[in-house]
C-alpha cells in the first residue's frame, strides 16, 4: 500500500507528511516532525501522556490515525510555551512541585488547559474529573490539583487585568 | 502542609521549598527521555513473547519474518554472541533457549527499520511448543505434589537487586535439598512464642493475601545499545541503577567495565522497576548486528515481561495483653517470586518482626518459584504485604480488648536501640513521632463524628523501611566565571540533583543560580549505588557536602595567600572570599576560577571530592490514616481523606520531600483498591493494559495531607534519612481498618475489590 501525503497544521506551523496508513497521529508527529515532548504510555488511549487537541479537541492521539487528521489543526505540548514564557499552567505546575519523573506531564499540562479554556474557575472535584483520564504514577495528584487551581487563578486575573 | 520540625541551625538553601532544576524542561516537552533518542542506523527491536507459561521450545521458523521487507535480521538464543549465562538469573537468560519459563518469556527478537515492521514481522515468527505442566498459586506450588516450575534445581540465585533496596546481614538459606518450588526460606526466632501467647489476654489471626502488581511507571522500559567499530558499546536505559547495569552487562558479555558506557536516560518512573532487566539483550543483539539497535516495550510487552510486584499470602498470629502489650507473634511469610528467585522474603520477615517491640517471635519466610512473570522491586518491595497483615492484626487486637489502636500502637511501636527480628538494633527512628502527628490530623479527631454516619469509617496503619546502603562519590568543581558544577553518577528521579544544588550552594554559601547538577554516565561520572532503597539523598548527599566542603577549603587555601590573610579569617559569601571586619581584602569566585582554569594560571583547578562509604542505615517510618466510605449496595470503596505523616530525618527540600510522600500514598492506595496482574490457571496474564489494570486516577485520590516529621539521622546530610519508599507501606492495611471501622466487616485480601467486600459484608457468596 502506498503512502498517503497529508497536510497537518501543527502548532501553527503548516506541514505536508507522507504516512502509511498505520500510522497513529502520535507516531507522525513524533518520528516524522520530530516533536518528541507526547508521550507514548500505553498505545491504547488509557494514560493520557499522548494527550493533544485536535482542532480545539482534546485527543489521545495515540489511538489517532495520522490520515484521520488530514486538514486538521494540531496542538502539542511544544506550541503551549509562547515567545519564551511558560503558560501559566505550565508555570504553576513548576512552582507547586506537580511535576516528578515528568513523563504524565506533557499530556496532563494539555488536559489542564484544555479544562481552563472550557472552565475558567474550576472546582477541586471539576479538576478532578476532567483529569480522569490523565495517569501520574509519581505524585498522587495533589500537587497537580493545586497546580491547576493556581493556574485558574492567575488566568483569571491575568484576564481581569488585561 | 505541617512540618514537625525539631529546633535545629538555620540554613540558607537546605530545607527550604523550592522548584525541581528540571522541572521547566519537563513542562515544555524539552526534556529528552530514551525513546525520544535518534541514533544512525538505528534498528528496531520487537521481541517474541511466549503464549504458553511452562513448555519446552522445538523449533523457531523464522523465514516468514525474515522475508518481511525492513526486517533485518530475526535472532534466537543460538544467535547471540557467546556469553555468561545463569539460568537461575533473569536477566542473564537472554533468551529463552530451551525451556521457557512464564508467559511472555522473550523468545526471539526481531530487527527491522522501524518499530511497526518489527511488530508485524514478530507476529509470523512461529514457534513451536511442547507445553509442561504450569503452577500458579503460590499454595499449590508449595505442595509436594505440584508440578516444579522448572525442570533443574536453583543454584545460584542473584539477590543484588534486593540487596540494593535493603542491604542488611541475614541468612537466607537455599532451599534444595530436594526438588522442589521453594528456593530459599528464612526463620528469625526470639523468645517463646507459645509461652506468649499462654500469657496474651487476646490472639488474633489470620491469613492476608496480596495481588501481584505491577510499578506501572507511565514510561514503558526503553533501551538502546551500540557496539562500534572500536569495541565500545553503548548503552542508553532508562534505569534506575546506570553502574549496576554496566556491572552486569559487563560481567555477562565478557567485556571490560571500562569498555562499556552506560547512560541513564530520564527515567520516566521507576519505583523499583527499572534497575536492570534487558540491557545484556539489546546489548548482544546491537553486538551481532553491529548497528544501534533500539527496545522500546509496549506497555502490554511491559506488563507481560519486566518485573512487578509479587503476590504474597501472609498468615499471622498476634497476641497481646490486656494493658495494651503486644507479647507474642507468629508468621509464616510467602511471596511467589514467579520463574527466578529474587523475591523480597528478607525485608517482609524483617518488617514483620521489627515495626513494633515483641518479646516473642517466630517468623518463617519462603520463596516460591512459580511459571509466571519473575518478581522485582517496588517502592519498599514486600513491605506492604506484611503490613497488610500485621496492621489489621493491631487493630483487630486493639478492637478485641477495646483499646484506642493508636494509643496501642504507640505503646508497642519501635524506637532506638530495639531490636529487628535479626537482632540488630534500630538507630534513631522516628515511628513514635509520626503517630503523635497523626493524632493531631482532622481525620484522627474527628472519628467519633465520622463513625457516626452508617458507611463511614476511618482507619490507620503504619509502615516503615529500613533502605539500601552503598558507596557514593561526587566532584564539585570552580569554573572559570565563578559558577560552580556539581557532579554524580546517580540517576535523578525523586529531585535528588535539586537538593544537591541546594547542598553545594549551602556549603559554599552561594545563590541557587550559580550551582548546576549533572549526572554523567559511567564513564564520566564519579561512582554511585543504583537510585533506589530510598538512599540517593542520604549517601550521594553526604558525598555532595563532602565534595563542597573540600572546594571550599581549596578556595579558602588560594583566597588566603592571595589575599595575605589566615584562612580562618576568611568568610564566604554569594561568590566573594573576604577578610573578616577588613572588607577591602576580597576575592571573587571569578577572579579564582580565572586563576585555576586561564593559561599560564598560578593555581590548579578546584576540584572537591567527596567518597563515602555507607554502612549505617537511617530507616524511615510512616503513620497514615484514611477516611472512607463504602457503598453498602455496590461494596465499593471511597477514599475521601488521607493523611500521611512520615518521619524524613530533615526534608532537605520539602516540596520534593511531600511529592514522596504523597506520592507513595497514593500507590498505597492502588494496591489498597484496584490494582491485580489476574492469571488464569495456565499462567496467563488476563489484564495486561491500562483499562483491565486499574491504576489510581484523579478521581480515586482526594487531596492528600503530607506532614512532615524529622528525628534527625545520625549520618544523613542535616540529619536527613531515606525518604522515597515508606509512603507506600500502609496504604492497604490503613484502607481496610478504614473499611471495618465503617461497615463491621474485615477484608482479608487485597486489593479491597467491591466483590471482596460484599463478599466480607456477606451479601456475595460462592
Amino acid at each position: 500500500m502506498p503512502k498517503r501525503v497529508i497536510t497537518l497544521t501543527v502548532n501553527g506551523e503548516t506541514h505536508e507528511v507522507a504516512v502509511e496508513p498505520w500510522w497513529t497521529l502520535l507516531y507522525t508527529v513524533r518520528e516524522e516532525l520530530g516533536l518528541t515532548g507526547s508521550k507514548e504510555g500505553c498505545g491504547t488511549g488509557d494514560c493520557g501522556a499522548c494527550s493533544m487537541l485536535l482542532d480545539g479537541r482534546l485527543v489521545t492521539s495515540c489511538i489517532v490515525l495520522a490520515v484521520e487528521a488530514d486538514g486538521c489543526q494540531v496542538t502539542t505540548i511544544e506550541g503551549l510555551a509562547q515567545g519564551g514564557q511558560l503558560h501559566p499552567v505550565q508555570q504553576a505546575f513548576v512552582e507547586k512541585g506537580a511535576v516528578q519523573c515528568g513523563y504524565c506531564i506533557p499530556g496532563m499540562v494539555m488536559a489542564a488547559y484544555d479544562l481552563l479554556r472550557r472552565q475558567p474557575d474550576p472546582t477541586l472535584e471539576e479538576v478532578r474529573l476532567a483529569l480522569a483520564g490523565n495517569l501520574c504514577r509519581c505524585t498522587g495528584y495533589t500537587k497537580i490539583y493545586e497546580a491547576v487551581l493556581a493556574a485558574a487563578e492567575r488566568m483569571r486575573l491575568e484576564g481581569a487585568r488585561g | 502542609m505541617a512540618r514537625e520540625t525539631l529546633e535545629r541551625p538555620r540554613f540558607r538553601h537546605v530545607g527550604r521549598p523550592v522548584d525541581r532544576i528540571d522541572a521547566t524542561a519537563k513542562v515544555t516537552g524539552q526534556t529528552v527521555y530514551g525513546d525520544d533518542l535518534r541514533l544512525p542506523r538505528l534498528l528496531h527491536v520487537k521481541l517474541v513473547h511466549a503464549p504458553v507459561a511452562h513448555a519446552r521450545i522445538r523449533r523457531i521458523d523464522a523465514s516468514k519474518a525474515l522475508a518481511v521487507p525492513g526486517v533485518e535480521a530475526v535472532l534466537t538464543a543460538a544467535d547471540l554472541p557467546p556469553h555468561r549465562t545463569n539460568p537461575d538469573a533473569r536477566a542473564q537468560v537472554l533468551l529463552a533457549s530451551d525451556e521457557v519459563l512464564f508467559y511472555g518469556q522473550p523468545v526471539a527478537a526481531v530487527l527491522a527499520r522501524d518499530p511497526y515492521t518489527a511488530a508485524y514481522a514478530r507476529d509470523l515468527v512461529e514457534v513451536d511448543y511442547e507445553e509442561l505442566p504450569a503452577v500458579v498459586d503460590p499454595l499449590e506450588a508449595m505442595r509436594e505434589d505440584a508440578p516444579l516450575a522448572r525442570t533443574a534445581a536453583i543454584r545460584e540465585a542473584d539477590r543484588s537487586e534486593e540487596q540494593g533496596h535493603i542491604t542488611i546481614e541475614a541468612q537466607q538459606e537455599q532451599a534444595q535439598s530436594r526438588p522442589s518450588n521453594v528456593s530459599s526460606t528464612i526463620t528469625f526466632r526470639r523468645g517463646d512464642v507459645e509461652a506468649g501467647f499462654a500469657e496474651a489476654d487476646a490472639v488474633v489471626e489470620g491469613t492476608w493475601r496480596s495481588a501481584m502488581v505491577h510499578q506501572s511507571y507511565i514510561e514503558p522500559h526503553v533501551i538502546i545499545a551500540d557496539y562500534d567499530a572500536s569495541g565500545e558499546l553503548s548503552i542508553w536505559s532508562s534505569t534506575q541503577a546506570p553502574f549496576h547495569v554496566r556491572h552486569e552487562v559487563a560481567r555477562t558479555l565478557g567485556l571490560p567495565e571500562a569498555r562499556v558506557r552506560v547512560t541513564a536516560t530520564e527515567v520516566g518512573g521507576g519505583f523499583g522497576g527499572k534497575i536492570y532487566l534487558y540491557e545484556p539483550l539489546v546489548a548482544a543483539l546491537a553486538m551481532a548486528v553491529r548497528r544501534p539497535v533500539k527496545l522500546t516495550m509496549s506497555r502490554r510487552e511491559d506488563m507481560l515481561a519486566a518485573t512487578p510486584a509479587p503476590q504474597a499470602v501472609v498468615q499471622l498470629k498476634a497476641g497481646m495483653k490486656a494493658d495494651g502489650t503486644l507479647v507474642a507473634l507468629q508468621a509464616r511469610v510467602i511471596y511467589d517470586a514467579g520463574a527466578f528467585p529474587g523475591a523480597p522474603v528478607l525485608p517482609g520477615c524483617l518488617l514483620i518482626g521489627g515495626s513494633y517491640k515483641c518479646p516473642n517471635l517466630d517468623i518463617q519466610g519462603f520463596e516460591v518459584l512459580t511459571n509466571k512473570v519473575s518478581v522485582g522491586a517496588l517502592r519498599a518491595p514486600g513491605a506492604p504485604h506484611v503490613a497488610f497483615a500485621l496492621e489489621s492484626a493491631m487493630d483487630m487486637l486493639a478492637q478485641r480488648l477495646e483499646l484506642d489502636p493508636l494509643e496501642v500502637r504507640l505503646k508497642n511501636a519501635v524506637e532506638k536501640g530495639d531490636p529487628l527480628p535479626s537482632g540488630q538494633p534500630y538507630p534513631a527512628i522516628g515511628l513514635k513521632e509520626c503517630l503523635e502527628a497523626i493524632a493531631r490530623t482532622d481525620i484522627w479527631r474527628e472519628r467519633h463524628r465520622i463513625r457516626q454516619h452508617p458507611h463511614r469509617g476511618v482507619g490507620l496503619a503504619v509502615g516503615g523501611w529500613l533502605g539500601g546502603l552503598q558507596p557514593a562519590s561526587a566532584t564539585v568543581g570552580l569554573n572559570a566565571d565563578g559558577t560552580i558544577n556539581v557532579t554524580v553518577g546517580a540517576a535523578d528521579i525523586t529531585g535528588t540533583n535539586t537538593s544537591f544544588a541546594q547542598i553545594a550552594a549551602e556549603e559554599l554559601n552561594l545563590p541557587l543560580e550559580m550551582v548546576s547538577v549533572v549526572t554523567g554516565d559511567t564513564r564520566t561520572a564519579p561512582y554511585a549505588g543504583m537510585t533506589a532503597g530510598s538512599k540517593t539523598t542520604y549517601t550521594v548527599g553526604r558525598a555532595v557536602k563532602l565534595a563542597a566542603e573540600d572546594a571550599r577549603q581549596q578556595i579558602l587555601a588560594i583566597a588566603s595567600q592571595r589575599l595575605e590573610v589566615p584562612a580562618e579569617e576568611l568568610e564566604m559569601e554569594d561568590g566573594v572570599v573576604r577578610a573578616r571586619g577588613q572588607p577591602e581584602k576580597q576575592v571573587t569566585f571569578r577572579e579564582l576560577g580565572r586563576l585555576t582554569t586561564g593559561f599560564g594560571a598560578r593555581y590548579a583547578p578546584i576540584v572537591g571530592r567527596g567518597a563515602i562509604t555507607a554502612r549505617r542505615q537511617a530507616p524511615g517510618f510512616t503513620a497514615q490514616v484514611a477516611e472512607v466510605e463504602v457503598d453498602p449496595d455496590t461494596g465499593q470503596v471511597t477514599v475521601l481523606r488521607y493523611a500521611v505523616a512520615q518521619d524524613v530525618g530533615f526534608a532537605i527540600n520539602p516540596k520534593s520531600v511531600e511529592g514522596q510522600m504523597q506520592g507513595g500514598a497514593a500507590q498505597g492506595l492502588g494496591i489498597a483498591l484496584f490494582e491485580e496482574m489476574v492469571y488464569d490457571d495456565k499462567g496467563r496474564l488476563l489484564n495486561p493494559d491500562l483499562l483491565d489494570y486499574r491504576l489510581p486516577t484523579t478521581r480515586d485520590v482526594p487531596p492528600i495531607e503530607a506532614i512532615i516529621v524529622e528525628v534527625p539521622s545520625e549520618e544523613g546530610p542535616y540529619g536527613a534519612r531515606i525518604v522515597g519508599e515508606p509512603s507506600i507501606v500502609p496504604g492497604p492495611a490503613a484502607v481496610a481498618n478504614a473499611v471495618a471501622d465503617a461497615v463491621g466487616a474485615r477484608v482479608f485480601e487485597a486489593p479491597l475489590t467491591p466483590e471482596r467486600v460484599l463478599r466480607a459484608l456477606g451479601k456475595l457468596r460462592d
